[in-house]
């Protein structure tokens, strides 16, 4: 596929040119940088050829400005706002996967890729899961995928007249929430692919328009009134990406089969999926346990991450429990076990980068819905699962909390533990007490454990500081004599120039 | 039965020196409760308004069924002694008058920790033996456990029937063998004595032994015979008791009392011509339907029959004769009353097993001297299902002070420390109950020295725990109990319906409350897991899930599985190097065995984190070999702080160690409760840091950069160290007749077990053997072994020790390599382990 089409450099100079903008960032996913420069270059000629064929002067300011922003902070599916606005660019076009959520203040414009797909497969697939599952069948789809959707569907309803003697199939297939996101609010859908919007099979059950609308990384779809989408067969066309496997965890009393476009196949077994279900239901369990919890910021894009991060805050400490908020980029297990004290953290971003399961990780990362679930009191595992943290954002603060009438029953301990809020309380009222009390306590923990941290025994930072063997600096030496001035190190952390010649690896 | 208000029955629960607080403890099958049956016929407190439509015996429906106890039950007797019986009781006492609060426990090993709970709640303990069957693992078990506790045992050789009917043997035989029943049991007792306790080897000759059949409802001590002889023979009391026991025999022809068998045939041993012969005599006339020559010996001995009695024949007529002439009630209950301690007495030496605190504080001065008056001490022993749905009784023993009904009580959990807030809550009892019979009664307090259950408390109790009053803030709690038995069987569960969660959860708790063994917790893939102490207890456990708890939900159960260890078994080959993240930082290691029996060291608390660092290198370097520094330089053990693995520090002037201790404690915490095999957790591993390098900067030698290498290094010197995997074995005592033998052979070589002893019971055709068997294998064995010895073998299993699988998991194909797959597709792991070249960097 050619350079043109695959980055639509089309469809791309004429959503710049109509909405005027002069400072444009492209975003591209480190994959797909080595063809950032091409794809410059062609943006610039065509737009320079458009410009000339609309006949329009060009203006003073002369050109417009591209910018190629590699390496984001955050998951590369997101759009990056906070580089954008670096140089001050009144739109981003991103490239690339997407997770489709909503952006704060700039405009940003999709380009998704296509990958390849042989139509005429899928469609044999599609038809043999309908005829087998006995259900209607709903069509969801990586989003480099989406540009095929429209021959897929013709080839489908030519297929389908061959299938006649087979009793009715219903097929439904989701469709893209947009490939333009605009903050300010004048959306446009001006995106070539938009006019799938409504269109269905002809099998269909009426009055689509009217009912519950369900989305999941960008996509949308609607289920007729007095059906629930657990009546749905799910057939997902594309890889097994995080996408997928948050399609997976939101409908997971959905049958879910996936067609590998690449391997050219049809998967049926997803225990390996469902199992994520379950390990997000520990962690889940093991945060109940939690004493400090480490929120991290996980994007500064996304809209309403702010909302969210103080919401959890309030939650963390309604729950007698200690919050502390780390921005850290993206998360690794070395950048964790900096804040051994943190028993739990709680990942604020975007749904698709949100699932962070190794093992190589000190401490549970757990997505803001997991911290619904495990710090409100009351809350239960149903087996629901939500992605999206606008899903979660609750206008009012918080519902005034009855106090909870039952210890609660930590599966890990097997037995009741204590919830500090029980007592916290009165442990407000003389606050100066209550610290003399840390200290004191935090002393004696010391002296019965001379050497080991254990975690999940401290409550606050602090203590847990106190606990350890080594505190850092020695802060007790109030000697009033001048200490004599010494040279420091000079050269990069990977090797001072006094300590060249020991440090070879 | 005796009927009974509930004012009444308070009324006495105020005599503390009239109170007798026992367990019914013994083997499986010897006749617990069957026995307990007959005492509770005769003097069992019921409520008067509701006598005679109360069957005191009716239990669980699956205990009948099994014809096994599964939950101890409390039962309260009444008792009134005669003023003739008392005169020779030197204690205390407040009237005639006497309350027995009994618990009949379960003899089944699987069930052993509801004997514990039992054991603490009391002062005393029956202990019942089986006369044919002699002394068998279980007794010998609970004995000790009893004696742990400082309960006071008194025994009672049980089935004497058995003698009699079955066996049909001679008085010199039966004799020698109670004689040993006797004997086996002094032995266990002596093994444990305890110098506060005193001596509490058990004799016939000083009451403190009876002779039972709990199936016909009699039994005797020798204070009965010896009453009706002394006068005959013009000496007291106690001199005759001495002679009806041990080496004393009578002429009837001399009249002569002598110590040795004169040979004359008509020379008898005291207890034979005078115990034996006389009931043996009359059983047999029973069974005769001798009838005429019955009564003028029933009027010699006093005894008078109804007349409607008179008409019974056979079996019927002995059981009713021996049941007027010898009543199983007056003989055990005067026993219990003599010979077992009140609980005023019983504290006195108690409170030092009981109390965690100072023994000098308001709160053990209170125990010791059992005072009501003093501040609240009672300890919740174990939870009962109430009648209303999911609630619990708290059901526990009152040590000091009175609980009344809504009273404000500190629940101290058993994770709490004095001083800290942690397992602590403070709540009001709604209601304070005692049980009359089925029926339970609410009254206004309970004093100390009873037992008691209250409601309201069950939401903040899993299993057990210490009340005291409100303001009581330093008192300490009272010490929690050790079970003879862990959980190492464990089975998965979940609910057929994916939106049954809740209920599951809602029923595991309840499951967890209700048991004072079983654990109820959650594994890494997110599986909700039961463990209990065998087949056995998980099945009733299950049983208990699925009917009581869940609500009608319907569970899905996996198949049962068991948990490993891993270990190692040499040093390791070479000392591995692993780099942190930034390269700039290396740490090298080995790892070690540890030294046989050290690992147990530390299972038992003999040597742990807390130790005073000169006493702990005292015992490693006497009983272990270790070079006395070495000892001084342990970093911490794990996993959880107190596991049997440890860190030695073994570099020699590193730069910045001290800073990165910390993190290196917290990557071996992590990696001993994963190890690298199969994310098991690591057993008898000692890890030692060799060298370290770090890097100038502070932030970069930081937690970040040395946790995961710590754990990442772990593993790689736990690779190289040949690995192996430890799994649970268990010990079986099997008995079982000599043609069975065969049978037990084959299944346990089938099941990979071993024996490793093998008795025969003296003076009877029974053999006793134990064995080992891997805890893997036991599941179906008990059925197995049945079905292979057509139901004449039945095996008691306890976890004994982990035992290492010679094979080696690393070599593919072998069977500890086929064990690691499997648990780690259980686990939803990788099913091919990590590589040591994932673990280990080159320089």
């Amino acid at each position: 596929m050619d350079l043109e089409s695959y980055y639509e450099i089309d469809r791309t100079a004429e959503f710049i040119l109509s909405r005027n903008f002069a400072r444009v960032a492209l975003q591209f996913p480190d994959d797909l940088l080595k063809d950032a420069t091409k794809v410059v270059r062609a943006l610039h000629t065509k737009l320079a050829s458009l410009r000339a064929s609309s006949g329009e002067e060009i203006r003073g300011d002369g050109d417009i400005g591209l910018f190629v922003m590699a390496d984001t902070t955050f998951g590369s599916c997101c759009v990056d706002e906070v580089g954008a606005s670096h140089i001050n660019a009144d739109c981003v076009i991103h490239y690339g996967h997407a997770c489709l959520t909503p952006t704060s203040t700039l405009p940003a414009f999709f380009v998704f890729g296509k990958a390849p797909i042989n139509v005429s497969n899928c469609v044999n697939n599609l038809l043999h899961t309908a005829s087998t599952a006995g259900k209607p069948v709903m069509v969801l789809f990586g989003l480099e995928y989406a540009y095929a959707m429209l021959d897929l569907k013709k080839a489908m309803l030519e297929a389908l007249v061959s299938y006649e003697s087979q009793a009715e199939l219903e097929i439904q297939f989701s469709d893209v929430v947009c490939s333009v996101l605009d903050p300010s609010g004048k959306s446009g859908d001006s995106g070539g692919i938009m006019e799938l919007v409504g269109v269905s099979h002809a099998n269909d059950a009426a009055g689509v328009k009217t009912d519950t609308r369900h989305s999941t990384g960008g996509l949308v779809w609607n289920v007729p009134q007095g059906r629930k989408v657990e009546e749905y067969s799910m057939f997902w066309i594309g890889s097994e990406n995080a996408a997928f496997a948050n399609l997976v965890l939101t409908f997971n009393g959905c049958e879910i089969v996936r067609y590998d476009a690449t391997e050219d196949r049809l998967l049926t077994d997803l225990s390996q999926q469902r199992r994520i279900l379950k390990r997000r239901y520990f962690l889940v369990e093991k945060a109940k346990d939690a004493n400090i919890v480490g929120i991290l910021v996980g994007t500064l894009g996304v809209a309403g991450y702010l909302h969210m991060i103080h919401q959890m805050k309030e939650l963390v400490t309604g729950a007698g429990k200690k919050a502390y908020t780390l921005a850290m980029g993206r998360p690794n297990p070395a950048k964790l076990a900096n804040f051994p004290e943190c028993d739990v953290f709680i990942y604020v971003s975007c749904p698709q980068t949100a699932l962070l399961d190794s093992k190589e990780f000190l401490a549970p990362v757990i997505t803001p819905f997991e911290a619904m679930i495990a710090f409100k009191s009351g809350s239960q595992w149903t087996g629901e699962y939500v992605m999206e943290f606008r899903d979660l954002v609750t206008s009012s603060p918080e519902e005034v909390r009855k106090p909870s009438e039952e210890a609660r029953f930590s599966f890990l301990k097997g037995g009741y533990v204590e919830d500090q809020n029980l007592d916290g309380i009165d442990e407000e009222d003389n606050e100066y007490l209550a610290l003399g009390h840390a200290t004191e306590k935090a002393l004696s923990l010391l002296d019965r454990h001379p050497d080991s941290v254990v975690k999940g025994t401290a409550k606050s930072g602090a203590e847990f500081l106190a606990a350890r063997t080594y505190h850092g600096l020695d802060m007790d030496s109030y000697s009033s004599t001048p200490e004599p001035f010494i040279v420091g190190r000079s050269g990069k952390a990977s090797g001072y120039e006094d300590e060249k010649s020991c440090d070879k690896d | 039965m005796v009927k009974f208000t509930a004012d009444e029955l308070r009324r006495i629960m105020d005599y503390k020196h009239n109170i007798r607080n026992m367990s019914v403890i013994a083997h499986v099958d010897h006749g617990k409760s069957t026995l307990t049956d007959s005492l509770v016929a005769a003097a069992g407190i019921i409520a008067q308004e509701v006598a005679g439509d109360v069957r005191m015996t009716d239990t669980r429906a699956d205990e009948a069924e099994r014809g096994i106890t599964i939950k101890s039950t409390g039962i309260s007797l009444y008792y009134e002694m005669s003023d003739a019986s008392l005169k020779s009781y030197m204690g205390e006492r407040n009237g005639n008058e006497y309350l027995i609060n009994l618990i009949d426990s379960p003899g089944h090993v699987d069930f052993s920790s509801e004997v514990t709970a039992a054991l603490r709640i009391t002062d005393g303990a029956l202990v019942v033996v089986d006369c044919v069957e002699g002394v068998c693992v279980q007794t010998e078990t609970v004995l000790r456990q009893a004696l742990g506790e400082r309960i006071r045992p008194v025994l009672t050789v049980n089935k004497m029937d058995r003698c009699f009917l079955e066996l049909q043997v001679d008085g010199e035989e039966a004799y020698q063998t109670f004689q040993r029943v006797i004997e086996n049991a002094n032995v266990i007792m002596a093994t444990y004595e305890d110098p506060l306790l005193g001596d509490v080897q058990v004799y016939p000759e000083k009451g403190t032994v009876a002779f039972s059949a709990g199936l016909h409802g009699w039994a005797f001590t020798l204070t009965n015979f010896a009453k009706m002889y002394a006068s005959k023979f013009g000496v007291d009391e106690s001199k005759m008791m001495e002679r009806l026991w041990g080496e004393n025999f009578f002429d009837p022809a001399t009249k002569k009392w002598t110590t040795k068998n004169t040979g004359s045939p008509t020379c008898k041993r005291g207890f034979v011509q005078f115990c034996y012969e006389p009931i043996k005599q009359i059983i047999s006339t029973c069974m005769n339907d001798q009838k005429d020559k019955l009564w003028p010996m029933l009027q010699k001995l006093g005894v008078t029959m109804k007349s409607d009695e008179k008409d019974l024949m056979g079996k019927a007529l002995m059981k009713r004769v021996m049941q007027t002439w010898l009543p199983a009630s007056t003989a055990l209950l005067e026993m219990m009353i003599f010979h077992l301690p009140s609980p005023s007495k019983a504290q006195r030496y108690r409170v030092e097993n009981l109390y965690e605190g100072p023994l000098d504080d308001q709160y053990a001065t209170a125990i010791r001297n059992c005072d009501p008056e003093g501040p609240l001490m009672l300890y919740v022993s174990k939870m009962i299902p109430a009648s209303d749905k999911g609630r619990f009784f708290a059901f526990g023993r009152v040590f000091a002070g009175k609980v009344s009904t809504g009273l404000k009580v500190r629940i101290m959990g058993p994770n709490y420390v004095p001083g800290e807030k942690k397992d602590l809550y403070v709540k009001s009892v709604q209601r304070t109950v005692i049980w009359m019979g089925k029926r339970q009664e609410t009254v206004e307090d309970v004093p100390c020295g009873n037992t008691v259950a209250l409601v309201g408390l069950d939401q903040y109790i899993t299993k057990n725990a210490t009340l005291t009053n409100e303001k009581e803030v330093d008192a300490h709690p009272i010490r929690a109990m050790k079970f003879s038995v862990s959980p190492v069987v464990r089975v998965a569960v979940q609910c057929k319906v994916a939106s049954d969660l809740p209920k599951l959860v809602e029923g595991l708790k309840r499951l967890a409350k209700s048991d004072p063994m079983v654990v109820c917790s959650i594994e890494e893939s997110g599986e909700h897991i039961i463990a209990g102490a065998g087949e056995l207890h998980l099945e009733i456990c299950l049983k208990d899930l699925v009917d009581d708890f869940m609500g009608g939900a319907e569970i899905v159960k996996s198949d049962p599985v068991v948990s490993f260890r891993e270990t190692v078994l040499e040093k390791s080959i070479r000392t591995v190097m692993s780099k942190s993240p930034n390269k700039h930082n290396r740490l090298y290691m080995e790892a070690r065995p540890l030294e046989e029996g050290l690992a147990e060291a530390i299972d038992d608390g003999r040597i742990g984190p807390r130790d005073d660092p000169k006493a702990r290198s005292k015992i490693l370097s006497e009983e272990f070999g270790w070079d006395k520094d070495l000892a001084k330089k342990i970093w911490c053990f794990g996993p959880e702080t107190t596991g049997p693995n440890m860190v030695v520090d073994m570099c020699k002037g590193v730069q910045y160690l001290n800073e990165i201790k910390d993190s290196v404690v917290a990557g071996f915490q992590w990696a001993s409760k994963e190890g690298a095999l199969a994310e098991e957790n690591m057993r008898g591993i000692c890890f030692e840091v060799c060298d370290v390098v770090l890097h100038a900067d502070a932030i970069h030698r930081g937690g970040g950069q040395v946790i995961p290498t710590a754990r990442r290094v772990i593993y790689a010197s736990q690779l190289t160290a040949k690995p192996r995997l430890l799994e649970p074995v268990y010990l079986v005592e099997i008995q079982a007749p000599e043609q069975a033998l065969g049978g037990i052979y084959s299944v346990l070589n089938q099941k990979r077990g071993h024996v490793f002893e093998e008795m025969q019971r003296p003076g009877t055709p029974l053999y006793n053997i134990k064995a080992y068997l891997p805890v893997i294998e036991s599941f179906g064995f008990s059925s197995t072994l049945r079905a292979a010895t057509s139901g004449q073998a039945f095996p008691q299993c306890v976890f004994d020790h982990w035992d290492m699988m010679m094979s080696d998991p690393l070599e593919s194909g072998s069977q500890a390599a086929q064990l690691v797959t499997d648990i780690r597709k259980r686990k939803g792991l990788k099913e091919q382990m990590t590589p040591l070249s994932e673990f280990e960097d080159k320089l």
